[in-house]
């Protein structure tokens, strides 16, 4: 994980995550400006840059949200500068208003999108295929499907970018952005950044109408020209020896692309089949004749690609012209999913049923025992850290409604955990900012009183709009606004609204307060999720009031306060249970759920000084006093600080 | 080397699983070996359940290890070696670490019943024991504290797995890769975790398995 493969001057290689060696590929190819908002799998794109741009001589932001990223990168690319953005698949969502139109007055300096779908929903709201984000827009889209890949497409993006004229989408799914592997690194040559001075042509960036209609035609010109010259992509490629030996199917073969072709390969090792594959890296526009050449004389076809069957389809209709008896196996009943990730064993089990041959592993019975193996095991989710101020703010926020039935809508970030399990609060989830417009829906629609939930960074991003319109349309609901200074869910990234730092001088923090103060909320309650005996009083008396109200819960997310007290030399003092006064009235297990907080063999609470962050939360809510500080009674924890930084260094929350 | 090797590895988020990774992968870097891996980062907090599928080979091609076939599972908490079990070949070798962290909601179903106890590492290690005799066991903890720190219970393990013969990147290597990849106030202490690791590991292991020599 460490800056210096990524920034190494080259030839050579290097261990590193798919998403670094995408920095690496684009600082080869000369980048000067890369502007991002934090989104898994994609965030370690963005904590690459923003490392880099410390130590080199280019632009790397962190943006306000995904259209602003793009748009910034946009900026840049029109000027002549080679620039790059990255998002996850939601995040496109948010950047396609003028991802699409960029396609159409196109630009001039390479600009390469990295875009991340997240198949099996690891860390997204949805498994949506963003493949579609190709030929929707008339954009050419690559697919790696290792770390290698990914960094020789990212840096020859750049290049058929400038050459076509067009932004290039470099799509990955989860399992490539975070698949790490040896990366034979090329040279770095860096030129000195410099300004452009802007070309002054007329019109040349400005698409509505008539213009609109002349970049369209130009469009499906540049299309033709990039679908010729995939046809002879390296990207592409026919393999014939992934088994040399192994079983022959005459007739039969494999289109694969991204991930799927990683287990293709895999699969047949394990079944010991030599089929021919053929691998698709350029996805859009589709070299035709090649597929065109591999179908034409075959009898079956399996297309390994996961979620919605975008090749297949494609293949399908090809295969109308030139032969259709083709058979094509690919999604269906007892074939592939259309829903969740493959692996080896789910693609060779498919290839055993196609082919009629067994499996070399009984699949099916090792994850019958398995499951039973784990009956009985305590599910282990993700759960707020020990000294999470989101625990303090939701713990009162309950407090405060306890017997009064209402509606949360809450919205993406780590406090989206609170609907699963332990918690188990929360009633609607959708996207980024989407609290406060479903808020307003609600409390138009339902009886009882609704609240929305939404963190700073969010709010920022996508909350701003929704909280103008509740403001606009007198709305009566209240909004809790978890400030925890940071992007804490994507590994603590700045936002507009974080504390400086030594090194972002350069930049004005956004203030919170002021803000939503300006968009007419007159009714702002500062509360410290911390003073968890106070907090509930707080939280009903703004509850009471009429008309839109912000609570601001203010309090470090804390990780990132971890990390800052490391810096400053600062201990972290556990606390401890007095033995003799808990009475096991456990307000410190229910509703709290403190990861540090076990029982012991005495069915006593118990702190696990390595875990506990001393924030004395579970101390205030204890009715006996039996939790209390270890400090003067030990010198914090047992080793004395966690400054060897082992824990946690790859900042990937 | 011509021999494919595939390791689960499960952990808590937070024990420093995916530094370890990159360790062996950087390791693999170092001596020539192929390393390919498929992490777990996003929601991977703190106290989430976290898994890492490392594989060593020139044929690996899939960061992810088929269902049944790892050669070995290394577990820096006990009871994730479960959760994981599906990967575990029959007859694989299981190096669990000894500690039990009691997941939330576990705690909360046993304060709302009085008769639920915690799962625990026999529990554990007699349900690992049902795929694998190679079930092996070392109290981490108590080793990275011997070392000097508590927080180098994951190299502490690395140098346990480095004495099987069958674990494909040398020793050398590895710690070439500690020293590298830990913080530098932390390099000695590391290595000294990796070497108590190592020591503590042949007492336990080579009487049922292959390790190296000294």
């Amino acid at each position: 994980m460490s800056n210096e493969d990524i920034t190494s001057k080259g030839p050579g290689r290097a261990f590193m995550m798919a998403n670094e060696a995408m920095v690496r590929g684009a600082l080869e190819a000369d980048v000067k400006l890369f502007a991002a908002y934090p989104g898994s799998p994609t965030s370690e794109i963005l904590d690459a840059f923003a490392e880099t741009g410390r130590q080199m001589d280019l632009v790397a932001e962190v943006s306000s949200n995904e259209k602003v990223a793009l748009e910034t990168a946009a900026g840049a690319a029109m000027a002549g500068l080679r620039s790059m953005t990255s998002m996850k698949s939601v995040g496109m969502n948010v950047a396609c208003d003028s991802y699409f139109s960029l396609a159409y007055t196109g630009v001039k300096g390479g600009m390469v999108i990295a875009m991340a779908d997240d198949p099996h929903a690891h860390s997204s709201q949805s498994e949506q295929d963003g493949r579609f984000f190709g030929p929707a827009a008339y954009v050419p889209m690559l697919e790696p499907s290792d770390p290698q890949e990914a960094k020789d497409m990212v840096k020859a993006a750049f290049d058929l970018s400038e050459r076509h004229g067009v932004q290039v989408l470099v799509r990955t799914v989860t399992r490539v952005n975070h698949q790490s592997g040896i990366v034979e690194l090329g040279e770095l040559g860096r030129t000195p950044f410099k300004k452009v001075p802007w070309p002054h042509e007329p019109t040349r960036f400005i698409t509505v109408a008539d213009r609109a209609r002349a970049f369209k035609a130009g469009m499906l010109g540049r299309t033709a020209a990039l679908e010729k010259e995939f046809e002879s992509s390296p990207f592409n490629r026919i393999r014939k020896d992934v088994v040399p030996g192994g079983k022959r199917f005459e007739g039969t073969g494999i289109v694969a692309s991204s991930a799927g072709y990683n287990y293709a390969v895999e699969a047949c090792r394990l079944m010991g089949l030599d089929l021919p594959i053929l691998k698709l890296g350029t996805t859009f526009p589709l070299p035709r004749r090649l597929i065109f050449g591999f179908i034409e004389g075959l009898r079956r076809v399996i297309v390994v690609e996961e979620l919605s069957p975008y090749l297949e389809q494609n293949i399908r209709a090809l295969a109308k012209d030139v032969n259709p008896k083709l058979e094509i196996a690919g999604k269906g009943p007892g074939l592939f999913s259309e829903a969740l990730e493959y692996n080896p064993n789910i693609v060779a089990t498919v290839l055993g049923k196609v082919l009629g041959l067994p499996t070399p592993v009984d699949y099916a019975g090792v994850l019958e025992r398995a499951k039973r193996l784990k009956e009985g095991l305590p599910n282990r989710p993700p759960t707020f850290c020990p000294g999470c101020p989101h625990r303090g703010t939701i713990h009162a926020l309950r407090k405060a409604l306890r017997g009064v039935k209402h509606v949360l809508a809450t919205d993406i970030g780590c406090y989206s955990m609170a609907p699963l399990e332990p918690l188990r609060y929360g009633d609607t989830l959708l996207s980024m900012g989407a609290s406060l417009g479903v808020a307003e829906g609600l409390r138009r629609s339902v009886e009882e009183p609704v609240v929305a939930m939404i963190g700073d960074s969010t709010f920022l991003h996508a909350g701003i709009p929704g909280l103008v319109n509740a403001v606009h349309q007198r709305a009566d609901f209240k909004l809790v606004l978890l400030d925890n200074a940071v992007t804490a869910m994507t590994g603590q990234q700045h936002n507009p609204a974080s504390p400086h730092e030594e090194d972002d001088a350069a930049q004005q923090r956004i203030d919170l307060d002021a803000l939503v103060k300006g968009l007419g909320v007159a009714d702002v309650t500062v509360i410290d999720p911390y003073q968890i005996k106070d907090t509930p009083g707080q939280i009903k008396e703004a509850l009471a009031r009429p008309g839109v109200g912000v609570i601001i819960s203010r309090r470090d997310c804390a990780l990132y306060g971890d990390r800052n007290k490391r810096r400053k030399g600062e201990k972290i003092v556990p606390n401890k249970v007095d033995k003799q006064v808990c009475k096991r009235a456990y307000t410190c297990v229910r509703d709290f759920h403190c990861p540090s907080i076990s029982l012991d063999a005495d069915r006593q609470a118990s702190i696990d000084p390595a875990l506990c962050d001393g924030c004395m939360k579970c101390a205030k809510l204890c009715p006996l006093g039996a939790i209390q500080s270890t400090q003067g009674s030990m010198a914090g924890r047992q080793e004395g600080s966690k400054g060897t930084g082992q824990q946690g260094t790859t900042g990937g929350a | 080397m011509s021999k494919n090797f595939s390791l689960m590895m499960a952990g808590v988020g937070g024990q420093g699983l995916v530094l370890l990774s990159n360790i062996i992968g950087t390791a693999g870097a170092i001596a020539g070996i192929r390393v390919i891996t498929g992490e777990q980062h996003g929601l991977s907090q703190r106290s989430g359940s976290i898994q890492v599928h490392l594989r060593v080979g020139p044929d690996v091609r899939s960061p992810l290890i088929p269902v049944g076939s790892a050669d070995a599972i290394l577990s820096l908490e006990a009871l994730e070696t479960l959760r994981y079990i599906e990967y575990l070949k029959d007859g694989g070798v299981a190096v669990i670490n000894k500690r039990v962290m009691h997941p939330v909601g576990e705690t909360g179903e046993l304060v709302n019943d009085k008769t639920r106890q915690y799962m625990g590492l026999e529990q554990v290690v007699e349900r690992v024991g049902q795929v694998t005799n190679h079930v092996l066991t070392l109290d981490a903890l108590e080793v990275a504290r011997r070392a000097g720190n508590a927080l180098t219970e994951n190299v502490a393990l690395l140098g346990a797995i480095s004495v099987l013969e069958e674990f494909p990147v040398p020793p050398e290597p590895l710690k070439g890769a500690v020293a590298r990849m830990v913080p530098k106030k932390a390099v000695e202490v590391n290595l000294k975790a990796f070497r108590l690791g190592a020591e503590a590991a042949r007492d336990r292991f080579c009487k049922e398995l292959a390790c190296r020599g000294d």
